[in-house]
């Protein structure tokens, strides 16, 4: 397939493999965070972490977009599924992210509505279908989803579709990276920088990175290929002195963004002025909800939603691994009492969360070897 | 309740799928695409230039976010 084989090359990885052991300075250690789960994903899927020399160390961010949901949420969304008459919606593993009180899918369980969409539109579809009840979606994701979000409350608009609503966790990734660069317990060298949410946002919105904090940041697609040579794209900048935002995924990323997906988002959502998110706690200006024009399509106006604020179990560590401050394997629970069938933390969840792909991909082994 | 696609795995709404044009509904503002596995999805296509059968296109959470350069 087009733009997929040639770019999981094995040939072309193993000389990128030896350009950037050329690259790196002896002595010298690395460490360079994936912002996007998809990235981290892809790195266990692939084992680009084992075509890199020791001293370049590859460290998780916050870019899942299950695994930053807090329990409270969770249970909000819960205390919705339950409400009478309600068709609850939500992405396939939303279902299985615990809250306090248990899970989406065991809410199901007990008898709630509750049904896994593909998209916010088929959300829409559902609540068209069943005009006699309230169909509400839980949306969640960063920039890359927020705009399917906001096209749908457009189109519920527009068509006057009155029992559909949104119950909105959008958030948006500049304020945790910069949360995490003012984090004093964590020392990162470079920024391998989100694909898919800089097709919408563009590069521009990462200029502080090297701008504010001297660190290089470059924007990077999904195949391995991609990933090393993003990596020797920062390690070159590092060798040189510099620090810039450069994109490497410039076949999908367009430098000034969507404009029209800003739009949308910008008519439909605006800015809570905190937001919560799953290890990181509060974080100012980082989540969305919808704005005045959309009041009427939102669930939490439209719903009792209690609201209340749940601390993260304390033997879970999805906060640690969220800041890139220890892997997964050297959470207490991993792999124990916190398994992808019966996770405890968000990051075991989605396939994009960094516990989930370690433990998937069987790097946890390797790594205890180490230790 | 993972995605058995071998190309990528879209259990949490966020992760990008490339899929190709089989028809364009204009005036839904819709797009019938498939993706490499064969699948086929209504996509959105209000955020993307003007789109024809063939074109390929990155979609998130069933919208098209870019197309990808030929």
């Amino acid at each position: 397939m087009k733009f997929v084989d040639e770019f999981r090359d094995a040939g072309l990885g193993r000389v990128l493999a030896g350009e950037i052991l050329a690259s790196v300075e002896p002595g010298r250690h690395y460490k360079l965070m994936e912002v996007c789960g998809g990235h981290t994903h892809s790195i266990y899927k692939y084992g680009v972490d084992d075509l890199l020399p020791a001293n370049v160390e590859l460290v998780h961010g916050p870019g899942c977009p299950v695994c930053v949901i807090p329990m409270g949420r969770v249970d909000d969304g819960i205390a919705l599924a339950h409400e009478p008459g309600v068709i609850f919606t939500c992405f396939g593993d939303m279902m299985r992210v615990p809250g306090a009180r248990g899970t989406l899918l065991e809410a199901k369980a007990e008898g709630a509505d509750v049904r896994m969409v593909y998209s916010p539109l088929d959300a829409l579809r559902i609540a068209k279908a069943n005009p006699d009840r309230e169909t509400v979606f839980f949306a969640i994701g960063f920039e890359t989803t927020a705009p399917s979000t906001a096209l749908t409350l457009m189109r519920a608009k527009a068509e006057g579709v009155r029992n559909f609503s949104v119950m909105c966790n959008h958030v948006t990734i500049v304020p945790p990276l910069r949360a995490l660069l003012e984090s004093p317990d964590l020392r990162l060298d470079g920024f391998i920088g989100p694909g898919h949410v800089s097709t919408v946002v563009g590069a521009r919105p990462f200029q502080f990175i090297p701008a504010q904090y001297g660190k290089p940041c470059v924007i990077a697609g999904f195949e391995p290929l991609d990933i090393l040579q993003a990596i020797h794209m920062i390690l070159t900048q590092l060798a040189e002195g510099r620090a810039e935002v450069e994109n490497q995924y410039t076949r999908v990323v367009p430098f000034e963004g969507n404009g029209k997906a800003l739009g949308v988002m910008a008519d439909v959502f605006e800015l809570r002025p905190h937001f919560e998110w799953r290890g990181l706690g509060f974080i100012s200006q980082s989540g969305l909800k919808l704005s005045e024009r959309y009041a009427d399509l939102d669930a939490e106006l439209r719903f009792a939603v209690p609201g209340v604020r749940v601390a993260d179990p304390k033997a879970c560590q999805c906060g640690e691994v969220l800041k890139g401050v220890i892997k997964p394997w050297e959470c207490k629970v991993f792999g124990t009492a916190c398994t992808p069938e019966r996770p405890i933390g968000t990051c075991m969840v989605s396939s994009e969360g960094a516990c989930a792909a370690y433990y998937n991909y069987g790097r946890f082994a390797r790594e205890r070897e180490v230790v | 309740m993972t995605c058995d696609d071998p190309y990528h795995c879209i259990t949490c709404g966020d992760d990008g799928v490339q899929m190709r044009v089989v028809a364009v509904d204009e005036a839904r503002g819709l797009a019938l695409c498939e993706a490499a596995g064969g699948g086929r999805e209504s996509v959105e296509i209000a955020l993307v230039d003007a789109v024809a059968p063939g074109d390929a296109l990155l979609v998130h959470a069933g919208t098209a976010l870019t197309k990808v350069a030929a």
